[in-house]
Formats: structure tokens, C-alpha cells, sequence
């Protein structure tokens, strides 16, 4: 089930497949632990902040406890508005427009030229990675002794190869 | 009123291009090339660890510099899984491999056969990346500053580079995708610089009992006059070596590199008749490495790349074979 759940975290369960794992995750227990495991084991290796012990459990004690809000509607003030009121209107039209703008230039600036966009989609990767078989060492290890990257870190690159344990760990 | 509006615009407008598009920075080549200097020259020995996806592997490794032809010898084992050693002084490169009692040896007869990067080709970079500074951090007990370089397409991978500010040394290089994800990572958890003694780059392994030794017997060539060329070349990598080598037992093969100064890619072509295990064809990866199979004329074509799949599948559809006239 661990490796479902895996699988599942990673997108490479079709519909179907995705059933079992996702009610085993519903019961709790162990499928829960894995699922939060390799949520921990993907964050820490993202470098992400983690959370304190707890931290979703004291968020919903804290919204149970928070009073709802009744906000009196201000129907008295609306009828008669102030010209400043118009003003600041215009300024938020022109704060839309400044970040609409913004956003363009940005879009410009990062999206790719339509050649690399559709080369992209031609050869888009599967969604399922296959592993190399353990033959594929071999190439491996004749392709380190070429790469540029050993110039800044030195032998490091080398340790790079198919073990029987990276296979264990995906099936 | 509506012309500080129209200013305001043009103003918010050109920040926003300017975000955008980071320059490449002198400051941001200089750390570069400190770091390549530094593995260029220190003496040092640490553990560190390599990360890719769920599984991560410890290493422990070696340098000792000094003059001579055996002055130079860096030495790493790795400590998870499958037992492996490699050791490289100036002209040799080992693979210890205990389980199975073989040695690989690669011997470097031709300096120019092994491609390095130099430092002049550092600048070159700037034109596959934009290279700018990071966030400077504290990793295994060393103050670090941080190189980025984002490629400028996605024919190749980023990397994150963290280098100890007193002495250059690469503490941490991480991976990353176009979407900004870590396809993998190195990252020392110990490490001391300088005083490294050098008992302690030697094998480990016992050499005495039947060990078999594959040399790879590598000889520089010139596959294009054989009739086999890459027609559609990725922009930014060009060939940087063609040789003839022996691959595991002794099936010899032809491989080709191409690179754009960092990220490599190799081709290797070797008849269907040598093969004893079926060949599957299509992609496959591991980490940052990307493999496509396919087969070209009686010929497997295996292409291996530290490049997206796109790169890795684009140099292996360009491989054909035209008889020579």
C-alpha cells in the first residue's frame, strides 16, 4: 500500500488505481503516517519550513473559538458619498490597471517563443518515469568522466548510478 | 492627473521588465570561478549527501593536491547500498566494485581526451544561463555564498551553488527544473579543509584474490567519416569529444559528448550483434539523468544526458547513419 500511496503522491495512478489508496488514507493509521512521511521526505528535500507538532489541530481549535463576525451594513453613508470616495475609486481603477500592466510585462518577459513551446509539447516527457535497468550503469559511469560539472565538484557526480536499492524503493 | 497616471504606467511597466529578465552578473562568474579554482586546489575530506526524489545516498570523499603525477588524488566511497569506490589520480580513473571483484580503469593517455571545463569557458556560460547570487547561507558549519544559473530555455537544468566565502569550496549544488523543482541534490554534512593525510586516499580493497580489471581502452575518433552523424544539434551544445571505449565486460562502443560548458550529453552507438540482454528501447531517468534507446541501423543508439527528457530525446532522434561513399 505504501508504494500505492507513493505513486499516488507523485500523479501515477490512473483513476481507477487511485481508489483503494485514497480509502486507505480516509481510514487512517498507517496509510496516513506513510502519506505524511513522504510529504515530510519531499518538503525537508525542497527545503520547505516546517510546521510545529500539532499546528493543523491548534488552527481548528483557534477557528472554533474565533466569534462570528455580524458587521452592521452602513446603508445611511452609502446614499450620500463623499467626493474622496470617488477619488479613491479612480485610484484603485488605476492600481488595477498599473498591476494588469505589470502582469503583461512580466508574461512578456518569461514566456518562451513559440518554437520552444511547441517543440515542448512534441516530446513531453511520460507521466511515469521508467528507472534504467542496472545495465545502464555502465553508461552512466562512462558518461562522468566527460562532464563539465566535475571541474566544480570534483568526484562528488560519480556516485550517481542504478543501485538494486533505488529499484527496491520505486517498485 | 490621467499623465502621472500614464507615467506611473511606463514607470511600473519598465520594473517590471526589468524583474523579469535578471542580468548575468561579473560578481555572480567571479564566485564561479573561485569555486572552480577551489576544486581545482584544495586538499579536503567530508561526507556528504546525494538526493534524488525518495531515495538519498551517503558518500564520504577525499582530496589530496600536491606536485608530481600522483600529487592529485581524490578518492569517494559510498556508504549506502551497493559498496563502490572510485579513486582518480591525474591520468587514471578506479571504480572499485567489491561484489563483484571488478575493477573499471580508465586511464587519461591524452589530456585533451578528457575535456575540462577551463576558466575561460566559465564566461561562456552566460549564453545557455542567466548567472546571478543567491542567498547566502551557513551549511555543515561553513558561512556559504549562493550562485544561480537559470537557463535561458528548456533544453537544460538550473543549478543552485553554495561555496564557502573563505575558501571557495562547493558546500551544496542543487538541480532544478523549469517549474523550479529539485531534481536532485548534493549536500556535505561534514566536511574539514586542508591537512588531508594521504594514507587515507588509498583503496580500501584488497586486491589480492582474482579481482578482473575492464579497461576501457578509450582512443580518440572520428565517427562522422564511419558515417554516423547527430543531425539536429541543440542550441548551445556543441560536440566536446568522440571516442572509441569499452563499456562493462568488453563490447566496444562509440561515444560522443556534446555540452553547452556545464550540463553533457553522450551518445553511444555500438553494434546489436555485441549485445547479450535485450534492449529496451524508449526513455528512462534517474535523477537528473535522462536515457533514450532507440535503435539506428543494426545499431543501438543510447543516449545519456544530465538534461531534461526533451534534450536527452532530441539529440537521440538526430542520430543516423548515411553508408560513406
Amino acid at each position: 500500500m505504501k508504494t500505492r500511496i507513493s505513486a499516488l503522491m507523485d500523479g501515477e495512478l490512473e483513476r481507477h488505481e487511485s481508489a483503494p489508496p485514497l480509502d486507505a488514507l480516509k481510514a487512517g493509521g498507517e496509510a496516513r503516517d506513510a502519506w505524511r512521511a513522504y510529504h515530510l521526505i519531499g518538503d525537508a528535500m525542497r527545503d520547505m519550513r516546517m510546521l510545529s507538532d500539532g499546528f493543523a489541530a491548534r488552527v481548528a481549535a483557534k477557528l472554533a473559538e474565533e466569534p462570528t463576525v455580524m458587521a452592521p451594513s452602513r446603508l445611511a453613508q452609502r446614499l450620500e458619498r463623499p467626493r474622496w470616495q470617488l477619488l479613491s475609486a479612480a485610484a484603485s481603477l488605476a492600481a488595477v490597471a498599473m498591476v494588469t500592466a505589470a502582469w503583461y510585462a512580466i508574461q512578456d518577459a518569461t514566456v518562451p517563443g513559440p518554437q520552444v513551446a511547441q517543440i515542448a509539447e512534441q516530446a513531453a516527457p511520460p507521466a511515469a518515469q521508467v528507472l534504467p535497468p542496472d545495465s545502464a550503469n555502465d553508461y552512466l559511469y562512462a558518461h562522468q568522466g566527460y562532464s563539465p560539472r566535475n571541474s566544480l565538484q570534483g568526484m562528488a557526480p560519480y556516485v550517481r548510478m542504478v543501485s538494486s536499492e533505488s529499484r527496491a524503493a520505486k517498485q | 492627473m490621467i499623465r502621472t497616471l500614464g507615467i506611473a504606467l511606463v514607470v511600473c511597466g519598465g520594473l517590471a521588465q526589468a524583474q523579469g529578465q535578471e542580468q548575468t552578473s561579473p560578481d555572480a562568474i567571479a564566485l564561479l570561478r573561485k569555486i572552480y579554482q577551489a576544486t581545482e586546489k584544495l586538499s579536503y575530506a567530508g561526507t556528504f549527501i546525494y538526493q534524488q526524489g525518495e531515495r538519498s545516498e551517503t558518500s564520504r570523499i577525499t582530496r589530496v593536491t600536491g606536485p608530481g603525477p600522483d600529487g592529485d588524488i581524490e578518492r569517494v566511497e559510498v556508504l549506502d547500498g551497493m559498496p563502490r569506490e572510485i579513486v582518480r589520480t591525474r591520468d587514471t580513473v578506479r571504480c572499485y566494485l567489491p561484489e563483484s571483484h571488478t575493477v573499471k580503469v580508465e586511464r587519461r593517455s591524452d589530456r585533451r581526451a578528457f575535456p575540462a571545463m577551463l576558466p575561460e569557458q566559465i564566461a561562456e556560460l552566460a549564453r545557455s544561463y542567466t548567472i546571478t547570487r543567491g542567498e547566502p547561507t551557513r551549511i555543515a558549519g561553513y558561512d556559504c555564498e549562493a550562485v544561480v544559473l537559470t537557463p535561458k530555455d528548456e533544453l537544460r537544468y538550473g543549478y543552485r551553488l553554495w561555496a564557502d566565502v573563505a575558501t571557495g569550496m562547493l558546500l551544496k549544488a542543487r538541480t532544478f527544473n523549469r517549474k523550479g523543482e529539485t531534481v536532485e541534490q548534493f549536500v556535505f554534512t561534514q566536511l574539514s579543509i586542508g591537512n588531508v593525510s594521504r594514507e587515507r586516499v588509498k583503496t580500501r580493497q584488497n586486491m589480492a584474490r582474482n579481482w578482473h580489471v575492464e579497461d576501457a581502452a578509450v582512443t580518440p575518433a572520428n565517427f562522422a567519416r564511419s558515417g554516423w552523424t547527430v543531425g539536429a544539434e541543440l542550441p548551445g551544445f556543441r560536440k566536446i569529444i568522440e571516442v572509441t571505449r569499452r563499456l562493462g565486460e568488453a563490447r566496444p562502443v562509440n561515444q560522443m559528448v556534446y555540452s553547452d560548458g556545464l550540463a553533457a550529453v553522450s551518445v553511444f552507438i555500438e553494434p546489436m550483434a555485441g549485445r547479450t540482454e535485450a534492449v529496451r528501447p524508449g526513455p528512462s531517468s534517474l535523477g537528473a539523468f535522462h536515457i533514450y534507446t532507440r535503435e539506428v541501423a543494426n545499431h543501438i543508439v543510447t543516449v545519456v544526458g544530465e538534461a531534461p527528457a526533451m534534450s536527452v530525446q532530441r539529440i537521440a532522434a538526430g542520430v543516423e547513419f548515411k553508408r560513406p561513399q
